[in-house]
């Protein structure tokens, strides 16, 4: 069947197209060229006054695994807010801070997106992560797995062992776990907290290993560069929160010396500690140095306000900001010797200094940030808000008045202490298309994806043209996803079911001796009960495997 | 684990079992053949039997809930197109554990996490020859630990009726009543927090040895309280809040976590799926809308009074038995690897997970799930694979 979106107004930065008026045509899942002979499309779409681009991709958003599952379970006071009857989507849920897998999958179809990465999938908790993103349907889906704090790596990073060591125990990581990118979340610490540290900076030694983040973080990047992934080490860096941390994530880009690396919620790791309340925005300094650093990439985790709640790996630090829960619960676990959690739910209030702050440091970093390329618009679902509020998020950084009308309403002194009434700039909706897809869709080397250019996957949001952009993102006319409309006027028409996207590089055999011998002798399961088997994620037709090919240096 | 296959189709577990296991495994599978009001059917006729019994009722329940992940989906999925709400058999103490995670949370630590971390283990009113007798060598006393000093300084005391398994000694013995639980861990916790009861002994428990484990518990670099909400005395929560209390005040100065031990015949698998699916854990009504109603939707409440008036039953497990009394009055449906320890209107024999098919489980600790593989090809169909043809009949 071929489809044709007439008349629309194009942004495709992966091809270079910034707003002009084109024709689309879809065929077999693909963007295809006009027809030559003149031939008719089988449906028209007439797109005159219509924003088309690319579906969206959202490389850091927590859809999946254990903590989110704690989450959900904690916080039936949070669905109530939100019930979604059976009438509105395919199958009943409830939605908010910690949505239902079927919630998310349909909200996020909702607001044009075709696929979702989660960003902190322990490879001890991999099969029921993967379990949840097989019900989430709607997206393709994807997880980074961690490592970083399981005491196998410290260990061989202790006993001195080599890189090739280092990258053969990665790379099995990543297919074992079948996930597509490495993350790394607060270094060593959530291992020293199981030790009694209760903070770890970017040089100090995880006790029980005389490991520093340094070191683990430059074992880390080194190996993903030379495994050759396309997405580079996903760094929740050290001291995620405290005042003052703009300093350890500047020590850390430094440490990266040239390395790749994505630095993810850098919001929460660019505070300093100026002014009569030690808080005080880092924004620029960060803003400095990833501009004046190629080599790395960073999404924002901007905050919004209201209820939500923190889910994280990091115990270290999540332990700390349990005393700010609201309401007033909360869970940490230490995790089979892999890693941790906390899980925090938290209201933020823009009558609250620290709160309008931190709203403003992400918005400070958006608009420092030069390159669209590799800045990537999160909110660290749901840690700094619900995914849901992207389209709010992105008329914030359009429209410029809207962003000073929303700062008035701010606690005054956080007002006073941000500059961002100077920040002229408003986001481009070529540089919205550059954010939301061609630059996660380059970063994660998912091919097809984030591009309207032929032969790509044809996945296409249609927004109707609005002045108000969070009403124009919030609920697209259409969404194609391979060829198939899946959303008219913001409604899901049909559920459908996305593939997984992973990676399986290349390692020698003998990590495997090695790995057997020490979950056998160590760990409560067998090595070959932990790696999830691909007809596991094909879970009899309903899912896909897609594998990514990789680069060795 | 080690299996050898049996004569009758059973299987001797031969290395890695528990007595649990080996009762599970030794089970032989049931001839594939459903019964309709006690008379023989094909799997075609009973289906559609059932599914007109359910069509029929005002009100479905589905409970038991002793399944994989797989036939929890689709219990789920069937629930929503009937309106049924749904309960595992051991609803009461996941709702207890519901009820303090959703009002205060907790610290909790995992299987090889106590493994290889703890150095002080304390096992709180919990009888682990009785159900968790591999826990022993798997994880209080392993024969090999990433912390060897910790291990072999390892100290545990069992704190309840009965003293620790043989396997486990040495283990001290801190005796009281499984009643006298609550008043022990109030009076450990007042030790800890400097403020000592002014008695000398809780129950049969002289204070200076509760005085002694404080001290232990605040010197330990890592101390594990395990304990199974199953087997703490009902109601639950005044214990289970203790026990999260005490562990927020060791972690203020040092490390420690919980253990709970449970999730028994497929609950936690249950429980984590419902929470994914829905966003809410057990119990709930499903259909157009959620309702969650944690009290309310007991089975036995729903059959007592909240109007139930048909009982979907399963037991892929075969280890559930009959179902709560007051079910006994409404037609019912049985999904079950055992023949049915009640009458029931539809009998339909399924599979075992991990013995008849292939399957996917979650571990107590609501971290580690499993992959099953099938053992024997014994044509039995799974719970999944009842429940969507059930679905497919009712639309």
């Amino acid at each position: 069947m071929l489809t044709a979106l007439k008349g629309g107004r194009v942004y495709d930065p992966a091809n270079g197209v910034d707003g002009e008026v084109r024709d689309i045509y879809l065929q077999d899942g693909r963007i295809v060229a006009a027809p030559r002979d003149g031939r008719p499309a089988d449906v028209n779409y007439d797109l005159t006054g219509c924003v088309v681009m690319a579906g969206a991709i959202d490389l850091h958003t927590h859809i999946g695994g254990g903590k989110v599952n704690i989450a959900r379970s904690m916080l039936p006071e949070d669905h109530a807010r939100d019930l979604v009857d059976g009438h509105r989507h395919p199958h009943a849920g409830c939605g908010h801070a910690a949505p239902a897998t079927r919630t998310a999958g349909y909200r996020y179809a909702e607001m044009g997106y075709v696929a979702c990465f989660e960003p902190a999938m322990l490879a001890t908790n991999a099969r029921q992560a993967h379990m949840e993103m097989a019900d989430t349907p709607m997206v393709d889906k994807g997880a980074y797995v961690l490592l970083g704090n399981d005491d196998f790596l410290l260990g061989a990073l202790r006993d001195g062992r080599s890189p090739g060591f280092i990258r053969d125990y990665v790379a099995w990581t990543l297919k074992a776990a079948q996930a597509l990118a490495i993350k790394v979340v607060n270094p060593g610490g959530i291992n020293a907290f199981k030790y009694n540290q209760r903070q770890l900076d970017l040089d100090e030694q995880n006790a029980a290993y005389g490991v520093t983040p340094r070191r683990i973080l430059t074992a880390l990047a080194s190996a993903v560069g030379e495994l050759g992934l396309a997405h580079p080490l996903h760094i929740h860096g050290c001291n995620l929160g405290v005042p003052g941390n703009v300093e350890t994530t500047l020590a850390t880009i430094g440490a990266l010396e040239g390395l790749r690396g994505h630095l993810t919620h850098i919001q929460f790791h660019s505070y300093g500690t100026e002014g009569d309340r030690k808080f005080s925005s880092g924004a620029a300094r960060i803003a400095e140095a990833v501009n004046a650093n190629p080599n790395v990439s960073v999404d924002v985790g901007q905050i919004m306000f209201g209820r939500t709640v923190t889910e994280s790996g990091d115990s270290m630090r999540q332990y700390a900001g349990s005393a700010f829960a609201d309401p007033k619960k909360w869970v940490g676990m230490d995790i089979e010797c892999d890693a941790g959690c906390g899980v925090v739910p938290f209201r933020y209030r823009n009558k609250n200094f620290v709160n309008a702050l931190q709203w403003a440091i992400g918005l400070e970093l958006f608009l420092q940030v030069n390159d669209p390329w590799r800045i990537f618009l999160t909110t660290d679902h749901p840690n700094g808000a619900p995914f849901t509020s992207y389209p709010h998020l992105i008329r914030l950084l359009m429209d410029k008045s809207f962003r000073n009308d929303m700062l008035a309403t701010l606690d005054p002194d956080a007002a006073a202490a941000t500059i961002l009434a100077s920040l002229d700039r408003e986001y481009s909706l070529y540089e919205i298309a550059i954010m939301t897809r061609a630059a996660p869709a380059r970063s994660l080397g998912l091919e097809g994806f984030g591009s309207l250019g032929l032969g790509a996957r044809a996945h296409v949001t249609v927004y109707r043209e609005d002045e108000n952009r969070e009403k124009m993102f919030a609920t697209p006319a259409y969404v194609f996803k391979d060829g198939q409309l899946i959303v008219r006027d913001g409604r899901v028409l049909e559920e459908i079911h996305g593939a997984t996207h992973a990676v399986h590089p290349d390692y020698d055999g003998a990590i495997e001796r090695e790995l057997d011998e020490y979950f056998t002798r160590y760990m409560t399961v067998r090595k070959d009960n932990q790696r999830v088997a691909d007809d596991e994620i094909r879970d009899g037709g309903r899912g896909a495997l897609v594998l990514h090919p990789v680069k060795p240096a | 684990m080690q299996l050898a296959a049996r004569k009758d189709a059973g299987f001797d577990v031969t290395r890695n079992g528990c007595r649990r296991a080996q009762r599970g495994f030794a089970r032989a599978p049931l001839a594939p053949i459903p019964r309709v009001e006690g008379r023989e059917a094909s799997f075609a006729s009973a289906v559609s039997h059932a599914a007109r019994l359910l069509r029929a009722a005002r009100q479905p329940h589905f409970a038991g809930l002793g399944t994989d992940v797989d036939g929890m989906r689709a219990a789920i999925d069937l629930a929503e197109r009937c309106g049924a709400s749904l309960d595992h058999a051991h609803g009461e103490t996941l709702a207890a554990m519901n009820r303090v995670l959703q009002t205060r949370g907790w610290y909790a630590t995992t299987l090889a996490e106590v493994r290889n971390r703890a150095d002080h283990i304390v096992l709180i009113g919990v009888d682990l020859e009785q159900r968790y007798e591999n826990l022993v060598s798997r994880c209080l006393r392993p024969a090999a630990s990433l912390e060897s000093a910790r291990l072999e300084g390892r100290r545990i005391t069992a704190l309840g009726p009965r003293p620790a398994p043989a396997a486990a000694q040495p283990a001290e013995h801190l005796r009281c009543a499984q009643d006298d639980l609550v008043g022990v861990l109030h009076a450990l916790l007042g030790l800890l927090k400097g403020a000592a009861p002014d008695v000398r002994r809780i129950g049969s428990l002289p204070l200076t040895r509760l005085a002694a484990l404080a001290e232990a518990l605040r010197a330990a670099r890592y101390a594990t309280l395990v304990f199974a909400p199953g087997a703490l005395a009902a109601p639950r929560e005044p214990a289970l809040t203790l026990l999260c209390e005490l562990i927020d005040e060791l972690n203020r100065g040092g490390r420690a976590a919980l253990l709970p031990l449970g999730g028994d015949d497929g609950a936690q698998t249950a429980q984590s799926t419902c929470a994914w699916l829905t966003g809410y854990p057990l119990r709930l009504r499903v259909g157009t809308r959620l309702d969650y109603q944690p009290e309310a939707l007991s089975t036995a409440h729903v059959f007592a009074k909240g109007g139930a008036d048909a009982l979907l039953w399963i037991d892929a497990f075969g280890t559930l038995g009959a179902p709560p009394a007051g079910a006994s009055g409404a037609r019912s449906v049985m999904l079950g690897a055992a023949a049915p320890d009640a009458d029931c209107e539809v009998f339909i024999p399924v599979g075992t997970p991990g013995l008849d098919h292939a399957a996917q489980l979650l571990r107590t600790d609501a971290v580690v799930s499993l992959p099953l593989a099938a053992q024997r090809d014994s044509g039995l169909p799974s719970v999944a694979t009842v429940l969507r043809a059930l679905l497919a009949e009712m639309r």
